[in-house]
């Protein structure tokens, strides 16, 4: 009886897995036409095991791209990709030289829609509510060297902070909050080699919980 | 005769087990040298000077300038091993400087401070 409710929910599970929407399936073939695959993999788990593995990679991991991004950003920044790292992918020495390619609008979305279908269980919608707080702009800009190597937006809307990561300036457009706190929690899981320390052991979760909420409440100031 | 053989085997075994005790110990100081460009550099250079791509005229602090012996000189080994395992402000420095100890291996950490000793070409304060 155990045997075969494992095997049905196994089954299920592949077919969930295999089952794309005519969109998103479209979406996988405009990904495959154009090559993305290239610099993103698209299956899980995560592969690096040695910073050499990290190196060799052309670009970020895109497996769990549905459980990190927000859906309308993706489908605009496809579109219209401006650079998100100060820094080449990997380099601490080339800027950025914002050469993603584009993809026509009529391929954007569908390649949105397949990328948002590939998500991670570690993730647990509805648990990060942006908001800016006082203790989480404490960590991130005082207790906590996060703002060092991440760019955001300061107090006049200038961009300060480090280069060497990705920018967070606009993260709350960017990110799923959920994704952020699941990144803080289990950040091997997503990367197991990555030029970011481990805050794990380091900051209690509710501390995670308000750092997260923090930057997900990082948002294009409106212009005066 | 046998016990000669015997004692020729272990002296085979001892050279063996030297040589890759060596092999590993070279490996290991350019897997520091890698450790180093990808975790360290950021902050402190490539060529561990305090000029890493982070350090714009915004960063609040200078970080570390590893080539000047002068003030490497201050340090002890564990004073540099704290810092690195624990962050700036456990000796009183900024929190810029993120506690590792949770990214990286003791074996990593060791390798660094002497990785560091060999750019600053000096030996630390000692005892």
């Amino acid at each position: 009886m155990k045997l075969m409710l494992t095997a049905t929910l196994g089954a299920a599970f592949l077919f969930a897995a295999a089952s794309l929407s005519p969109v998103a399936a479209a979406g996988k073939d405009v990904f495959e036409a154009k090559g993305c695959g290239g610099c993103h993999y698209t299956e899980g788990p995560a592969r690096e095991k040695t910073i050499d593995d990290q190196l060799a990679k052309k670009g970020p991991e895109l497996w769990y791209a549905g459980s990190k991004f927000q859906k309308d950003w993706l489908g605009k920044w496809l579109a219209d990709p401006k650079p998100i790292r100060p820094m080449k992918f990997n380099s601490l020495t080339e800027e950025n030289p914002g050469d993603h390619p584009k993809l026509a609008a009529g391929d954007a979305a569908p390649v949105a829609d397949f990328l948002m279908s590939l998500t991670s269980a570690e993730v647990v919608a509805g648990e990060v509510k942006p908001k800016n707080n006082p203790k989480g702009r404490l960590i991130f800009s005082k207790n906590m060297p996060c703002s060092g190597c991440h760019q955001y937006a300061g107090r006049k809307n200038e961009i300060a902070g480090g280069r060497s990561g990705p920018s967070l300036a606009e993260a709350g457009v960017r990110l799923n909050p959920d994704w952020i706190l699941a990144y803080l929690r289990k950040p091997k899981l997503f990367k197991p080699v990555k030029m970011m320390p481990v805050f794990v052991g380091l900051l209690s979760d509710k501390d995670m919980l308000n750092v997260a909420r923090y930057v997900a409440a990082f948002k294009p100031k409106k212009k005066k | 005769m046998e016990k000669l053989n015997i004692r020729k085997l272990w002296a085979v075994a001892a050279l063996a087990a030297l040589v890759a005790q060596f092999a590993i110990a070279s490996a290991s100081a350019s897997e520091t040298a890698k450790v180093f460009k990808f975790y360290c550099a950021q902050c402190h250079g490539l060529t561990g000077k305090g000029d890493g791509p982070n350090v714009t005229k915004d960063f609040p602090v200078s970080p570390r300038n590893f080539t000047n012996a002068k003030e490497m000189d201050k340090l002890s080994d564990a004073d540099l091993k704290n810092v690195i395992m624990d962050g700036g402000p456990s000796v009183s420095k900024s929190p810029m400087m993120p506690p590792w100890g949770k990214t990286l291996t003791t074996e990593q950490v060791d390798g660094l401070v002497k990785h560091l000793r060999g750019i600053c070409q000096c030996k630390g304060k000692q005892g």
